[in-house]
C-alpha cells in the first residue's frame, strides 16, 4: 500500500511562499510554472489573482495558470494577473464550448487540457473537480478525440501516483493515439530526479512536471535540474 | 500568448516606462515602438489596417532614430505575407514570408512549438550583445517565417530549428523582431530587451 495523504496539504500562505521561493530565484530551475487554484471551498478569484501577480511580477518565465476557470472573464483576469496561458480541466467536460471560446480570444497554444487521471481496473477514468468526481470517460477513448478540441498543449496527470513520490505511470502514455499534434506534459509522482529523467526520456513526453521537488524539497528542484543538465539531457541554462 | 502586460512588465522591470498605445498619433510620434502579437495575423493585419498604425509605424520609422520590435505574431506581421486565416499580406518591412509548421512524414514535430530552443545570433547583432550563441529563448508559435535568401536580409537573421530552419530574430537596424518571447526567456530575454531599449 502507498503510504499517502490523499487530502489537500497546506504548505503555508502567500507570505511564507514569498519568504521561501523566491520566484525570481525559482525562476533559473524551470522552464516554466505552473500556479492552480485547487481551493475546495468556493475559490476567491480576486484574491488568487493578486497572489499570481504578487508572485509574478519578477519571474520571467511562461505561467500556466488555473483552477475552476469557467469563463472568458475569468481567463482574462489571470491572463491580467502575470498568466501567460490558461489551464483547464473540470470545464473540458462540463463546458467545452468555452474551450472554443478561449481559443478565439486568446489563441490555442494558450490553452493547456489538464487531464486528472485514475486507474480502475485496467483502465483510465477521467476525473474532474480536484478529483473528486468521475466523468466515467476513458482516457484512451478522450485523447482519440482530442484534435477537435482547440488546445496548445496536454497536462497529463496521474491522480494516483500524485504526490507519491514513486515516479511517474508511464501506461498513461499508452493510451496517446499514434499520432498527436500538441505537446504532452507528464505529470504525477516526482520524488526525485531520476523519475524525470525518466519521463525525458520516452518519446511520447515533450515536457515533466513537478511539484514534489518544487514543494517539499528544499532545493531540490534546482539540484535535480543541475544532474539532468549534467546528464545531458537538453535543458536551457540561464545565466543569472 | 501575445501577452500585453507580461512585455510592458519587462520592460517596466529595465526601468523604462512602457505605455500601451491604441491612439495612431501617438504611435506615429514614438521613437521606440514594440509591436507584441495578440490573435491571428489575418485578424492582426485587419485590425493594423482599419485603425491605420500601419501608417502610424512608417511615419513613425521615416525619424532614422526610431525603432521598432515586433514579438512573436509581432514578428510575422513585419514580414510580407502569412497564410495564417486566408493568405494576408504583412506590413512588408522585411521580404520573408510566414507559412504554417507540418507534421507530416514527423510525427515528432509538435505543432504548436513550444519550449525553449537554441537561437543562432547574426553576426555583429547589437540586439544580442553580451548574450552567448545558442542561447535559449521561448517560443510559442505554429506559424513561422521562412528562411530564404533575401541577399543582405540574411545578415541580419537569427535562426532556430523546429523541422526545419526558421526566422527566429531579426535585428536590422531600425526594424528588429524576435519570434520568442524575450519577456519570457528569463536572464537570456531582458538582456536582448534592454539591448533593444538602448539602441540608438
Amino acid at each position: 500500500m502507498l503510504s499517502r495523504n490523499f487530502r489537500l496539504q497546506k504548505i503555508g500562505d502567500l507570505k511564507w511562499l514569498e519568504t521561501n521561493y523566491g520566484f525570481s530565484e525559482v525562476g533559473y530551475s524551470i522552464d516554466e510554472l505552473i500556479v492552480l487554484d485547487v481551493s475546495r471551498t468556493p475559490r476567491d478569484r480576486p484574491t488568487f489573482c493578486k497572489a499570481l501577480k504578487s508572485l509574478t511580477f519578477d519571474c520571467f518565465a511562461p505561467i500556466a495558470a488555473g483552477g475552476g476557470v469557467n469563463s472568458v472573464k475569468e481567463a482574462h483576469d489571470l491572463l491580467r494577473s502575470g498568466a501567460d496561458k490558461v489551464v483547464v480541466n473540470t470545464t473540458l467536460h462540463s463546458n467545452p464550448d468555452l474551450i472554443s471560446k478561449l481559443a478565439t480570444e486568446f489563441g490555442r497554444q494558450c490553452i493547456v487540457a489538464s487531464l486528472d487521471c485514475k486507474q480502475v481496473n485496467n483502465k483510465f477514468e477521467l476525473v474532474t473537480n480536484n478529483g473528486s468526481e468521475t466523468t466515467n470517460l476513458d482516457l484512451s477513448q478522450f485523447l482519440a478525440q482530442i484534435s477537435s478540441l482547440p488546445v496548445g498543449e496536454i497536462y497529463l496527470n496521474s491522480v494516483d501516483r500524485d504526490g507519491t513520490g514513486n515516479g511517474y505511470d508511464f501506461k498513461l502514455l499508452d493510451c496517446l493515439p499514434k499520432s498527436i499534434e500538441v505537446p504532452i506534459i507528464l505529470a504525477g509522482g516526482v520524488g526525485n530526479s531520476k523519475h524525470l529523467a525518466e519521463g525525458l526520456s520516452d518519446h511520447r513526453v515533450d515536457a515533466v512536471a513537478t511539484a514534489n521537488l518544487l514543494n517539499f524539497m528544499g532545493n531540490g528542484l534546482a539540484l535535480a535540474r543541475a544532474e539532468l543538465i549534467d546528464a545531458n539531457f537538453d535543458l536551457p541554462i540561464f545565466s543569472k | 500568448m501575445g501577452n500585453l502586460w507580461s512585455v510592458a512588465s519587462a520592460i517596466k522591470f529595465l526601468g523604462a516606462e512602457p505605455v500601451v498605445s491604441s491612439d495612431p498619433t501617438e504611435i506615429a510620434n514614438s521613437n521606440c515602438l514594440v509591436l507584441p502579437g495578440v490573435g491571428s495575423f489575418r485578424r492582426a493585419m485587419e485590425t493594423i489596417k482599419t485603425k491605420k498604425y500601419d501608417q502610424a509605424i512608417a511615419e513613425a520609422l521615416t525619424n532614422s532614430k526610431t525603432k521598432l520590435l515586433g514579438i512573436c505574431l509581432g514578428m510575422q506581421l513585419l514580414g510580407a505575407s502569412s497564410n495564417e486565416g486566408g493568405q494576408t499580406d504583412g506590413l512588408g518591412l522585411v521580404p520573408n514570408r510566414v507559412i504554417k509548421f507540418s507534421s507530416e512524414g514527423n510525427p515528432n514535430i509538435k505543432i504548436p512549438h513550444i519550449g525553449f530552443s537554441e537561437v543562432k545570433s547574426p553576426k555583429n547583432s547589437s540586439l544580442f550583445e553580451n548574450i552567448p550563441d545558442n542561447s535559449c529563448f521561448y517560443f510559442v508559435h505554429s506559424y513561422f517565417m521562412e528562411v530564404a535568401d533575401y541577399g543582405a536580409t540574411n545578415n541580419h537573421i537569427a535562426t532556430a530549428n523546429h523541422g526545419k530552419e526558421f526566422v527566429a530574430a531579426i535585428d536590422s537596424g531600425q526594424v528588429c523582431g524576435t519570434q520568442f518571447h524575450p519577456e519570457k526567456s528569463q536572464t537570456n530575454g531582458l538582456r536582448l530587451i534592454q539591448n533593444f531599449l538602448e539602441r540608438f
